[in-house]
């Protein structure tokens, strides 16, 4: 009858050790979850601020053609990049987890990028265009939506580096694995991208340099 | 690696903000190396444990955020710190925009800063400042920001999520070159800052229906239920202190233990904002929305 009673007392440690472990790494498990869903939800943003600024780039060639000859290899390189754009093939509901398609999509934005900071540049030598409305209000919403690129992608950033943290730690590190969580990738940001290309006024130069900033 | 460091210095960044910008803990690091005793060291050990992490890492990330100030929340819708703006206009306009929030639940708010404090561009900045003032409710994202800086000549508009739509970019970058830069320019704050803010209502008017509170009024109303929770947790720990009393000597000091990270946690959570009349974010969120310019 006490040999009874105390395998039960066993029995019952040994089952609230269980519901304790159990518990745990249920919790755990749906923090992964969560931290990935939200790595996730932070990358339809980043595509969602990149599309904006793909969409605004025919309305904007075509604005700026209309200028009195204004030179055409600015548009033409516009032009080819916001084709190149559209041709990485990205999922745009969960975030790349293979480090060289991050890269190919940066890339292709980023020539993007640079090419839209230059004909912000050219444009400076054309002061009739400069003034007219329809290009600043383009001007306007192309500095808005860089600025929207730089929010979201530093908090894509942020997501993916509190998810990796979270699959690296204990107790997480012993099945995330199993369970199919693995590192994602992270933008890599070039020195000074957390800036939005910027017009410079610089007369002075024969040519206008490219800005040092680049996406 | 560049990028690494960044997130690095803003991880650090919102880190030391949360244990140093914070008077109250201030008050909880004076305690915790003042602290009387031993006994009332053990009781504070988890959370002096947090903070020598925060010291630490407060010493490695200094160096790259030393010129960085992120401002606290303000208390006002229309803040003028320096004190540029003539009391009257400050009145008025506070008035308004608090208004504005019971009739729309959009919060504005104007902030208009002596100098900017911070390395980062001004679009950047603010959008980080906004966002932790968590301006607009909670869902809706309905804020907007106006900052100026006096000495920087430069200001710009942060625009919520969700009042792109009636507020864009563009407009955004009208209201400031056509209504706020040019009396700027003749040193006109006053009328600036007021044709600004009301460009800005006449944009945002009709995009959402408001309660007839503000954020700062329900707040009142979360403070109390929070408290309640408080005292009845606080009342649950004293209760197992009384039970464990009567069995056990050794589960006392537990007991005891707990009520004191009890009772020290109520202190450090229990901020008074409920001061009637003021501003109090609404869990808004911001994307860099909005425009800025300079004069």
């Amino acid at each position: 009858m006490k040999k009874l009673g105390i395998g039960c007392a066993v029995l019952g440690v040994l089952g609230l050790i269980a519901l304790i472990v159990v518990a745990v790494a249920g919790g755990s498990y749906n923090r992964l979850v969560r931290l990935s869903q939200g790595v996730d939800k932070q990358w339809a943003q980043v595509q969602n601020v990149y599309q904006r600024r793909a969409d605004l780039v025919p309305n904007l060639v075509a604005t700026v053609s209309g200028a009195a000859n204004f030179e055409k290899s600015t548009l033409t390189e516009i032009t080819a990049a916001r084709a190149s754009v559209g041709q990485v093939k990205v999922d745009p509901n969960s975030a790349p987890a293979d480090p060289a398609k991050l890269a190919e999509f940066d890339h292709a934005q980023s020539q993007l990028s640079s090419a839209l900071s230059r004909l912000l540049v050219v444009v400076e030598r054309y002061p009739e265009l400069k003034a007219n409305a329809n290009f600043q209000t383009l001007q306007a919403q192309l500095e808005g939506t860089e600025n929207r690129i730089s929010v979201e992608r530093g908090r894509f950033n942020e997501a993916v580096q509190a998810y990796n943290t979270a699959i690296k730690s204990f107790p997480a590190a012993l099945y995330a694995g199993m369970f199919g969580f693995r590192e994602r990738p992270y933008f890599t940001a070039t020195p000074g991208a957390e800036t939005p290309p910027k017009v410079q006024f610089d007369f002075g130069k024969a040519s206008p340099a490219p800005p040092a900033e680049k996406q | 690696m560049a990028n690494h460091t960044t997130a690095c210095a803003k991880w650090t960044a919102s880190f030391t903000l949360r244990y140093l910008l914070l008077a109250e803990r201030w008050e909880i690091l004076r305690g915790a190396m003042q602290g009387s005793g031993v006994k009332r060291r053990e009781r504070h050990a988890p959370f002096a444990g947090s903070l020598l992490c925060a010291i630490l890492l407060c010493a490695c990330g200094w160096p790259a955020l030393a010129a960085e100030v992120m401002p606290p929340t303000p208390r006002q819708y229309f803040n003028d710190y320096s004190g540029v703006v003539s009391p009257a206009v400050v009145a008025q306009l506070n008035q308004t925009l608090e208004q504005f929030e019971r009739d729309t639940s959009s919060q504005i708010l104007v902030a208009v800063f002596p100098k900017m404090e911070s390395d980062s561009s001004i679009e950047d900045y603010t959008v980080r400042v906004a966002q932790a003032w968590k301006v607009g409710q909670k869902g809706k994202d309905n804020g907007a920001v106006l900052f100026v800086f006096i000495q920087d000549r430069k200001m710009f508009l942060q625009v919520g999520y969700g009042l792109e739509g009636p507020l864009p970019d563009a407009l955004a970058k009208q209201i400031i070159e056509n209504e706020i830069k040019p009396r700027f320019k003749n040193g006109d704050y006053d009328g600036g800052l007021s044709a600004g803010v009301a460009a800005i209502l006449a944009a945002t008017k009709g995009e959402y229906k408001g309660t007839g509170s503000t954020a700062d009024d329900g707040g009142a109303g979360q403070g109390t239920s929070a408290s309640v929770l408080k005292s009845l947790v606080i009342g649950l720990f004293i209760l197992f202190i009384i039970i464990s009393m009567f069995r056990r000597r050794s589960s006392a000091f537990l007991g005891g233990w707990l009520l004191g990270s009890g009772g020290f946690s109520s202190g450090g959570g229990g901020g008074g904002f409920s001061g009637g009349g003021g501003f109090s974010g609404g869990g808004g969120s911001f994307g860099g929305g909005g425009a800025g310019g300079s004069w």
